[in-house]
């Protein structure tokens, strides 16, 4: 088909507007990423856009000198790895179960997992439940009872059917348990969906901040974004020891640490990328 | 024994299954029906059994109080914007997007819309703060043009636009998917019949594309307004604070604020249950009025 001239109009209009809106999504990050490798005194007066002025990495220096970021990046990454351990453990669990035609009482089971996207889990009642369980200010209070979700259930079960039945059957009469066809076959031929389901829950690990708010007391369970957010919300730089004299400033500190905490989630957003398309489409065919 | 199990297929899957479906219970079901506490002068050392009822004293209270009238009020307001100017967004975008024939700058624009959804409310609500700082760059750029600096984040007036701006911001991209990835499963020919009938660009889009997303949109503004009154504490919490409070108390903040850090449980377990319960009743009739009218509902 010739390309006319008023489709290269509208092409070149396209372009633009998604120019635009691709600088209104990339300043913010520039600009903070400006703001934490500027000096202090430029940036309290403020007047910062896209360049760092005054540059240094003395916030750099400070942030990563200071035992409370290193520890609560510890405690994130804990978090995390094993989180999603545990979360792909039951998800693909139950995720192959449901997969299977002889599973028992498949209809029902698949019934209430649907429910609980209707029903949200009721706040109060879901941190007395964590409560009873002895897991107040205990890192499993963040990730055992977050590791499970409906939409990754499905998700993991919808790739499991469309696996070639014939592999499954076949193992079977070479005398294979359930347990055997599992842990042979659909593991190792599963692993695109565990990497889909592992990043996906490995960057909610990373980034959530609410559990961790309400159940972790102590500060030395702390992730990095309850410690970010105590620096931006509650101001709560004590301890920063911010001078007159130093180079960095709470504004430098802070954009600091907003960078240090997104640097894991642009290290893995290539690998994401590369699986959630296929991942969202699943779970789209089957919302 | 092992060789019984070995041999019993569905009693083998059961058992493979059995630590999910426990999950399930533990930690969605028995909160769900942890609700219950919101009938009673729920008592943390006595437990659900030995805490006093009270029948619906608590739901009384809830509709007396001013406060509760204010939050909800907040909720909604907060909700219809969202429902405005948020939900709408990543169909244009994506409307938008589906119209660029250069595949490597499409992709370009996609990697970088989706980026944001994978940060943090911490860290997109720090980014914003910072932004919108007395001394930030937005005051910045428009006292360039000779206006003036404004405190943004302590006027009520812009609480809820800064919400959702920063909510569009961070999802607008990533929601596109969905809709993309409907738009694939169009069958081409569609398109070449309407081109073959003189179809111009906006009368494609307006009789192939979008019956095409009908069901994508219908279901998602399903479940969109089904959780009306979800506020999502956790981007409401970074943002408010004491100047802005009167607009920034919503249901899920009050719930948090009120029950957990002043140990209210009952009265807030309450508060949690009519916002299920509205939910509920909202997406049960509109599920029967989308099926009525457009033949999509989610169930």
């Amino acid at each position: 088909m010739p390309i006319y001239r008023s489709e290269r109009w509208f092409q070149a209009g396209l372009a633009l507007f998604f120019i635009v809106m691709g600088i209104i999504m990339l300043v913010p990050m520039l600009h903070v990423i400006a703001l934490s490798l500027s000096d202090s005194h430029h940036a309290t007066t403020g007047h910062i856009g896209l360049l760092p002025q005054g540059f240094t990495l003395d916030s750099y220096k400070k942030i990563m000198g200071e035992t409370r970021i290193w520890r609560s990046l510890g405690v994130t990454v804990y978090i995390t790895v094993l989180g999603t351990l545990i979360s792909l453990f039951f998800t693909s669990t139950l995720a192959y179960a449901l997969s299977r035609p002889r599973m028992p009482g498949k209809p029902l089971i698949m019934k209430g997992i649907v429910i609980t996207f209707i029903f949200s889990v009721p706040l109060i009642p879901y941190f007395l439940t964590v409560n009873s369980l002895h897991m107040l200010n205990t890192l499993w209070s963040i990730m055992l009872p977050t590791a499970l979700g409906a939409f990754n259930v499905i998700i993991m079960k919808t790739f499991f059917q469309g696996l070639s039945s014939e592999i499954f059957d076949a193992g079977s009469i070479d005398g294979c348990s359930e347990f055997g066809i599992f842990y042979r076959l659909a593991i190792p031929l599963s692993k695109p969906v565990f990497a889909t389901i592992g990043l996906f829950h490995a960057v909610g690990q990373w980034n959530s901040y609410f559990y961790a708010l309400i159940f972790i007391r102590s500060k030395e369970l702390y992730p990095i974004q309850i410690v970010l957010r105590g620096m931006i919300v509650n101001a709560d730089m004590a301890g920063w020891v911010v001078n007159v004299d130093t180079t960095y400033s709470a504004e430098t500190l802070q954009a600091g640490v907003i960078i240090v905490a997104i640097l894991p989630i642009v290290a893995v957003y290539p690998f994401l990328q590369k699986y959630f398309v296929k991942g969202a489409y699943v779970g789209s065919l089957k919302e | 024994m092992l060789r019984k199990l070995q041999s019993n297929a569905p009693l083998a899957l059961f058992i493979i299954a059995l630590p999910g479906m426990l999950h399930f219970i533990i930690f969605k079901y028995v909160p769900l029906l942890g609700n219950v506490i919101a009938f009673q002068k729920y008592d943390m050392f006595r437990g659900i059994s030995g805490s006093l009822w009270v029948g619906l004293d608590h739901f009384v209270t809830m509709f007396q109080y001013a406060d509760f009238a204010n939050i909800l009020k907040n909720t909604v307001i907060l909700s219809f914007y969202r429902l405005v100017f948020a939900f709408p967004a990543p169909l244009l975008l994506a409307l938008l997007l589906n119209e660029i024939i250069h595949t490597t700058f499409k992709r370009t624009v996609q990697t970088v819309l989706y980026f944001p959804h994978f940060l943090s409310w911490v860290i997109v609500g720090g980014i914003f703060i910072r932004l919108l700082h007395f001394d930030g760059m937005v005051n910045d750029l428009l006292s360039l043009f000779g206006l003036e600096r404004t405190y943004w984040l302590q006027q009520v007036a812009y609480f809820r636009t800064i919400l959702v701006t920063s909510g569009i911001w961070k999802e607008a991209g990533w929601g596109t998917i969905i809709y993309l990835a409907a738009i694939a499963g169009v069958n081409p020919n569609l398109y070449e019949a309407a081109m073959v009938d003189g179809a111009n660009r906006w009368q494609r889009m307006r009789h192939v594309t979008l019956p095409a997303l009908m069901p994508a949109i219908i279901v998602l503004l399903l479940l969109r307004i089904g959780h009306l009154l979800d506020s999502g504490a956790e981007e409401v919490l970074m943002f408010s604070n004491p100047l802005v409070r009167n607009v920034a108390e919503v249901i899920d903040t009050y719930v948090y604020r009120v029950g957990l850090m002043d140990a209210q449980y009952s009265y807030t377990t309450a508060i949690g249950m009519f916002k299920s319960v509205v939910g509920f009743i909202l997406i049960v009739g509109l599920n029967r009025l989308a099926k009525k009218t457009t033949g999509e509902s989610i169930y």
